[in-house]
């Protein structure tokens, strides 16, 4: 199951940097494709911006439509940066070095285009822009500390700032690379971001505490970020299907789920767009799946905590909306899809070993629970807010418009976008943690056998 | 790559059998006997309590068995839980784990108090169907005797995949018994180990057994946390609604595994004379594990609080009476000083982390705390209950008793003396068993080394898949 | 809080079920005293219509056995509303005299508040509202022309409250009960809805809240509601009739 090969330095510099020192074929067709869905994206939001909110499918009472249910599903994928960078750091998991900085990446972009959203939501998004700046803008007024759409930018503006940072920290020796190799422009800039590295002991043993102290602050805002982002909901009494305790970690967990999932379809896609065979390797996403199984396991246990709760007290408006939400047209198909796609047919096919170290199969698996999760959250949103309580005329059904159908897809478009530039100018792979894992991992013979070895820092 | 020297481990190997099979036998001097004696005094008390409680006390006065019922919790985290200690780094291929995994599994045996005493409760808790009509239970439309059967199948059942697992876990070291000492061991080896010898199919085998034994009880212990916490204290107060409550419920029982297992390896490390096995690398370890779940306490309390707080609606209110700010408010307060303040606020320097003893301390502690706890969460439940509120829809927050209700004395005896049971099995088990086991040591010695790196040591582990 | 207790208002309103006839005198009168956008079928059919009051109609019973109640529900003015905590920017929230607010200018539109609120009164403009020319004559200078992308709900008419508050105090005499009363209870061809001001202990709420036949929806929600419900008498049952929660 090991697969390590053994590589020198000049030979991991030139693999791992072929996508910046000169550019792929692929590159310029796929960012023309994808700045052409940004372009579109961002002037369907324009439209709305001059429109109002009437061009979406929104209506009484479901006021949160799919504008929310993409928030709430970008934040998740970002809590795959935390898992992967600074759990996995944490716990010395050598599995993770090819990946820590794409996710990190990924966690940056998809917070980014998370915040978007409560903007691109609000009926005045020109003003909601700064009057959530904790600062008496108009009239001496502060914003409302007691809201949880207060607590949200706070959170995420946070969780923002650590993986910056991060990601920042853990970039410095290989815009040091960089800038030895360029000339011009480039190693203009390059220097200056690259902060005056010179790779000495002291430098390295400065950026590894930067790191396992930035790990460890970290992780509370692992939790917290998407705790507070699920109080959005839980904290009203008078949704039903939205008041319950088990929220915060239900959706932590949905998270880690949804993240690490797309971390693998970007492994799969850096593995075969830059043919960094050496670097991913099926031992990674065995590694992955495994932790998959638990983490989706784990979610599927938390889902039906939360139905069986909520069904327990027998109150009349709560049975309603689990009559809406799983058994009633359209709904009962996107619950059954959901079901499906979270979890029953990826971890079916990640119980098998040939599945999990199987590229595709892994890509379009983890592309299946990002679509489960997707539906998850809508399902959670947009049922319950439909069937609110037992007034007359005020169970409406809910379709989103096809301005709504654009901005989602365009926060796809934006975010492979972000990253796609990322990559033209920095590697996705950190470089010194491939030499490190050569450095770091060795082998013993024990008897006959010869058991991998990995060195504890 | 860095080469790394074969060497020859017989040496250590021998020696580490040796020590460690000796360490079945008098390892406390004559002072063992006067142990025994006292935990066999103490939990001969506790069964006389509990017979006592049973005819005096009965069955229909429900705010009598809150106290008991928060006992057998306890024990259900204190002694249930302590084996996920073993179990969870084994299936996350951790090795730092390998001198605590049967100190950690030990507990198991324990599991006969919790079972004793889960009997009675079965017959104290009221039915399904009260005053004709069904109340409210995750249960549902089930047959009416549901919960009790259910539980009382699961907690015998934790109790015996327990002993499987910790039989499954110890076959090598029964072979090691057989062929390394004589008399009754040599017999109760030779039976126990099943024509071990260490052949690599029987290796294989015994791995397999290993991990579904483990996964066995992972999912019977969080099934009996879920079962016991709703049926037993959720299900007993009318309109109380808390999804979070059985994971709650499970995550502060790991909490007090965790501490039980600290304080239960420094205790052997002691006096078993264990430093060479048990070294601070294991202290290390859980102590980061006592940190993550102390703050886990803290997180599921959060999650259910901020949800009953910001609602504000009647139901909301009456929850955080029940739970916060009730009678039980000084007990509340306790827990949230002993769970979560005081040991996250000692337990974040590192030298307590480095300190066996220093750690065992924070333990202690914590598992006050559970104790605190636990009475917090049921004995309200059980005072609560009766079988003309249990219909409505909340309680009314004039409703609530104003007083909290002081522990029988048969309940005090129930405590110290099924605990005193629990550890007299324990101790029992260690004339016999390994206190560490002997062959995860030898896959230790086998795997672990210490490497010249350039100039300086570092330490390696071999990870076979 | 001490605003509230120094204030001499606390407004409460109370609708007698057994008088209202479900005429929606109520609902257009609100509708022309708070330039409220004109709700087209269209409107209707998308569910963004816009009904500070509205009149809710249950069946009961098989044909020819049939019955109608009628419930004009408008905003509850909750002592301890749902809608007011979650407002990220303060739009939402409760006066000194009882009433529960919306800021048009301070309001963002992040309809929190709406999902907030049990009983569904809460409503966004999600287009700007267009009259036209010849109805722009119609529009009570007095309350504000919400733009698109506002909250807005029922005001218990606090420009007329405003009115009658100010008259008095320059004339300088006391609010009177019955002085005051917004554009439904003013519309209300049977008398069936009472405003008043819960302080005053003569007041015709008072008696009407007291009443044995009062309720408030969604009770166990504790919203602490300020507008009473007084239950319809239905000599074909033995108890009285409530709706919304049980």
């Amino acid at each position: 199951m090991q697969q390590r090969r053994q590589l020198d330095e000049k030979q991991i510099n030139r693999e791992l940097l072929n996508g910046n020192l000169e550019t792929p074929k692929w590159y310029y067709p796929v960012m023309g494709v994808l700045g052409v869905g940004v372009l579109i994206g961002f002037a369907t939001i324009l439209y709305m911006f001059n429109r109002g909110l009437g061009v979406t499918g929104l209506a009484r009472p479901v006021y949160w439509g799919l504008f929310i249910t993409t928030f709430v599903f970008w934040v998740g994928i970002s809590h795959a940066g935390i898992m992967i960078s600074a759990i996995l750091r944490l716990t010395q998991a050598e599995w993770r070095r090819p990946v820590t900085r794409a996710a990190e990446l990924l966690t940056v972009f998809s917070l980014l285009t998370a915040l978007f959203f409560p903007l691109v939501h609000a009926g005045r998004p020109w003003r909601i822009a700064y009057w959530l700046i904790p600062y008496d803008w108009a009239r001496g007024i502060w914003p409302n500390v007691r809201s949880p759409l207060f607590w949200d930018p706070i959170a995420i503006g946070t969780y923002l700032t650590g993986s910056t940072l991060f990601l920042f920290v853990a970039l410095i020796p290989d815009l040091a690379i960089l800038r030895d190799r360029t000339t011009g422009i480039k190693k203009t800039i390059y220097s200056m971001l690259a902060l005056g590295w010179r790779g000495n002991p002291r430098q390295w043993q400065l950026q590894v505490v930067a790191g396992v102290l930035l790990s460890a602050l970290m992780l509370p805002i692992f939790v917290s970020v998407h705790s507070i982002v699920s109080w959005d909901f839980a904290v009203t009494p008078a949704v039903e299907g939205w008041h319950s305790t088990i929220f915060a970690p239900y959706f932590v967990i949905g998270a880690v789920h949804s993240g690490v999932s797309a971390v693998v379809t970007m492994m799969c896609l850096m593995r075969w767009l830059w043919k960094w065979n050496n670097y991913i390797r099926p031992e990674h996403f065995d590694a992955l799946a495994r932790l998959l199984i638990i983490v989706a396991t784990a979610w599927l246990a938390f889902t039906f905590l939360e139905l069986i709760f909520s069904l327990y007290g027998r109150d009349a408006p709560e049975i309603a909306l689990r009559e809406l939400q799983m058994f009633t047209w359209p709904w009962n198909l996107i619950f059954i899809t959901f079901l499906l796609t979270g979890y029953i047919i990826p971890v079916g096919c990640w119980l098998f070993k040939r599945c999990r170290n199987n590229i595709a199969v892994m890509f379009w698996t983890s592309i299946l629970v990002n679509v489960g999760m997707w539906l998850e959250r809508f399902l959670i949103i947009v049922p319950g807010l439909s069937r609110k309580q037992v007034f007359v005329y005020t169970w409406e059904g809910y379709w989103p418009s096809p301005v709504e159908w654009i901005i989602l897809v365009w926060s796809f478009a934006w975010v492979s976008f972000l990253m796609l530039l990322f990559a033209k100018f920095f590697p996705l792979v950190p470089l010194f943690e491939a030499k490190e894992s050569q450095v770091f991992t060795t082998e013993m013979k024990v008897g006959r056998a010869t058991v991998p070895m990995v060195i504890r820092e | 790559m860095i080469e790394v020297p074969v060497i020859n481990n017989t040496e250590k190997f021998n020696s580490a059998t040796n020590s460690l099979v000796s360490s079945t036998k008098e390892p406390l001097g004559g002072k063992l006997k006067l142990i025994f004696g006292i935990f066999g005094i103490l939990s001969v008390i506790g069964i006389i309590s509990l017979i006592l409680k049973i005819t005096t006390v009965g069955f229909d006065v429900k705010s009598g068995w809150g106290y008991y019922a928060a006992i057998v919790s306890l024990l259900l985290g204190v002694f249930g839980t302590a084996p996920m200690v073993a179990i969870a780094p084994t299936i996350a291929k951790a090795d730092w784990h390998r001198p605590v995994s049967r100190i950690a599994t030990m507990f198991t045996l324990a599991g006969i108090s919790t079972s004793i005493l889960a009997i009675p409760l079965i017959f104290a808790l009221p039915p399904l169907v009260v005053g004709g009509i069904r109340r409210r239970s995750i249960w549902f439309d089930a047959n009416i005797y549901t919960p009790h059967v259910f539980f009382g199948i699961a907690v015998i059942g934790l109790f015996l995949v327990g002993l499987g697992l910790l039989w499954v876990t110890s076959i090598p070291d029964m072979a090691i018994m057989r062929d390394h000492s004589s008399g009754w061991k040599q017999r109760l080896g030779k039976s126990l180990s099943r024509g071990f010898v260490g052949t690599e199919r029987q290796w294989i085998s015994l791995r397999a057994r290993i991990g579904m034994m483990g996964t066995f009880y992972f999912m019977f212990l969080i099934f009996v946390h879920i079962i016991y916490s709703v049926c037993f204290s959720l299900e007993l107060v009318a309109g109380w609604k808390d999804a979070i409550y059985p994971m709650y419920h499970a995550a502060t029982g790991i909490q007090s595994g965790v501490a039980t297992v600290i304080i239960g390896l420094f205790l052997f490390r002691k006096y078993w004379k264990l430093e060479d096995h048990i070294r601070i690398d294991q202290f290390w370890a859980l102590s980061k594990l006592m940190f993550a779940t102390t703050i886990f306490w803290f997180y599921f309390f959060i999650c259910a609080f901020m949800i009953f707080w910001y609602g504000k609606s009647a139901i909301n209110e009456m929850t955080i009476a029940i739970l916060v700010n009730g009678p039980y408010m000084p007990v509340f307060i306790g827990t949230l000083l002993l769970s979560f303040i005081v040991p996250w606020w000692i337990i974040i320097w590192n030298p307590v982390r480095y300190s066996p003893w220093m750690l065992s301390v924070v333990a202690a502690i914590v598992l006050i705390g559970s104790v605190l706890d636990r009475i917090r969460l049921y004995v309200i439940s059980w005072q609560v209950y009766s079988d003309e509120m249990i219909h409505k829809r909340y309680i009314p927050l004039d409703e609530i008793p104003e007083n909290m209700i002081a522990p029988s004395i048969f309940d005090i005896g129930i405590f110290v003396g099924f605990i005193s049971l629990g550890i007299f099995a324990i101790l029992l088990a260690t004339r016999f068993i390994p206190v560490v086991s002997i062959w995860e040591r030898h896959q230790s010695i086998l795997l672990t080394r210490h490497i010249k790196f350039h100039r300086t040591e570092v330490y390696a582990v071999g990870k076979p898949d | 809080m001490v605003a509230e207790k120094q204030s001499k208002f606390k407004w409460g309103m109370a609708i007698d079920i057994d008088k209202c006839t479900g005429c929606q005198a109520c609902v257009l009168a609100c509708q022309a005293e708070n330039n409220i956008p004109i709700n087209t079928e269209d409107n209707f059919k998308d569910a963004r219509g816009i009904e500070w009051i509205r009149v809710e109609r249950y069946w009961e019973g098989e044909f020819p056995d049939v019955k109608a109640k009628f419930i004009p529900i408008l905003c509850m003015h909750c002592d301890n509303a749902p809608c007011e905590p979650v407002c990220p920017v303060y739009a939402s929230y409760h006066t000194a005299e009882g009433l529960n607010v919306q800021v048009y200018n301070r309001c963002v539109g992040t309809r929190y508040c709406a999902n907030g609120c049990p009983y569904l009164v809460r409503f966004f403009n999600y287009w700007e509202p267009e009259w036209p020319e010849s109805l722009q004559n119609q529009l009570n200078p007095d309350v504000t022309v919400r733009s698109r992308g506002i909250m807005e709900k029922c005001t218990m008419c606090i420009q007329r409250i405003r009115r009658g508050t100010r008259k008095a105090k320059r004339d300088n005499n006391e609010v009177m009960d019955g002085d005051i009363s917004p554009a439904c209870v003013q519309a209300c061809p049977t008398e069936a809805m009472v405003f008043g001001n819960q302080k005053d202990p003569n007041s015709k709420i008072n008696k009407m809240k007291n009443d044995k036949r009062s309720y408030t929806l969604l009770d166990h929600l504790k919203t602490n509601s300020n507008v009473w419900y007084l239950a319809k008498v239905d000599e074909d049952m033995d108890s009285h009739s409530k709706e919304g929660g049980h």
